[in-house]
């Protein structure tokens, strides 16, 4: 069959976050690809447990990795670029996972009241999560 | 073998809420549900209602929870089911009577999608030709019988009513995909909707449901990848 153009049907929420959906999940494979190599190479490879290696992996930050017992490794993470990347973990995190959860809520609830309530209640929750790691990712 | 056959019954004239009835019926292992159900209707109960027509799996009327699972009466065998069958309405649309549900919402879906086709000229000099290519794109949609059997099995419809739904879906697919339909681009702006393709969470209920065998959740996939891309691949 051919490929047939047809005009775009139009932007909406739910198509945004369709996408971003889709694409945050790419960017996860990326990031965390990204993460391990470098907790590997900083010195994880030495630390054969696993639950700080994953630690390391999806949130680079000194203050974690001081709490392992590979001693000094924080200079590795204390720069622009890991900061960067632990912003985007919560971001993509983040935001992936509440929206997953507005996307299933109306399957749980179902009177428009409880259902808009939960939405705000929600949304409340990502703008404080996004604070809470710019502060913690600016404050490590 | 006997089969005991535990039957959802509503009556809305008589009972304040549902029951079940169970009866015994001599039958054989090859024998279909449908058969069992037309048995117990002419020998022990002809109160008992259900929807059949062809009975041979084609007209979509009776379709129905058979041990849990959405299946056409008419092709569901006792060997298949085992010999203690619980038969219930399809969940998710208001029941009537016993086994009769009210299908005109699940039709307003259907409806709502412009399920035919719509040609370019309005009087057409010549025959517009579509190479076997083309026609198979869409081949596996033009399958639905409109039973009803994938939508009932899906939790997003059970939640919402509202929610298009994956044989609506399914018809929609069977013209848009179709090379000569001129109005794919009408109806992904319908399905490009909180109601529309983004309910379906691809749990895949809809695939196993369906006694056709059509490949809904993968149809869905395909409309979905319609919306983003602007493209009929």
């Amino acid at each position: 069959m051919q490929t047939r153009k047809i005009p775009h049907p139009g932007w909406n929420l739910e198509y945004l976050m369709f996408l971003f959906t889709r694409l945050s999940g790419l960017a996860f494979f990326l990031l965390a690809i990204i993460g391990v190599m470098a907790a590997l190479l900083m010195g994880a490879r030495y630390q054969m447990d696993l639950g700080t290696l994953m630690r390391w992996t999806f949130f680079p930050n000194p203050n974690h990795v001081l709490d392992s017992d590979i001693p000094d490794v924080t200079f590795g993470w204390d720069n622009g670029f890991w900061q960067i990347m632990q912003f985007l973990i919560i971001f993509f995190g983040g935001t992936h996972g509440l929206n997953g959860l507005r996307v299933v809520l109306e399957d749980y609830v179902h009177r428009p009241f409880w259902q808009i309530v939960i939405k705000l209640l929600i949304f409340v929750l990502w703008i404080f999560m996004i604070l809470v790691a710019v502060f913690v990712v600016l404050g490590s | 073998m006997k089969v005991t056959l535990k039957i959802f019954r509503y009556n809305p004239e008589t009972d304040k809420k549902p029951h079940y009835d169970r009866f015994v019926v001599e039958a054989e292992a090859t024998d279909r549900i449908l058969d069992l159900l037309e048995s117990i209707k002419n020998y022990q109960d002809g109160t008992l209602s259900y929807r059949r027509s062809c009975a041979h799996g084609i007209c979509g009327s009776d379709a129905m929870r058979i041990n849990g699972v959405n299946r056409l009466a008419c092709k569901a065998l006792v060997k298949d089911v085992g010999n203690k069958v619980t038969v219930e309405p399809i969940l998710g649309l208001p029941v009537e009577k016993d086994l009769i549900v009210d299908m005109e919402p699940f039709f307003d879906h259907y409806r709502s999608v412009m399920p035919y086709f719509v040609g370019g000229e309005e009087n057409p000099k010549k025959e517009q030709m579509q190479s076997p290519e083309d026609r198979e794109r869409f081949d596996d949609t033009t399958k639905c019988i409109l039973c009803a059997a994938c939508t009932t099995s899906c939790p997003s419809f059970w939640a919402s009513g509202e929610y298009i739904g994956p044989s609506a879906m399914v018809n929609a697919h069977r013209f848009i995909f179709d090379s000569r339909d001129q109005a794919a681009a009408e109806r992904l702006k319908i399905l490009n909707d909180q109601y529309g393709v983004y309910r379906c969470h691809t749990i895949f209920n809809c695939t196993d449901a369906c006694p056709r065998e059509i490949q809904i959740t993968k149809a869905i996939g395909e409309l979905k990848k319609a919306i983003v891309t602007a493209r009929l691949d």
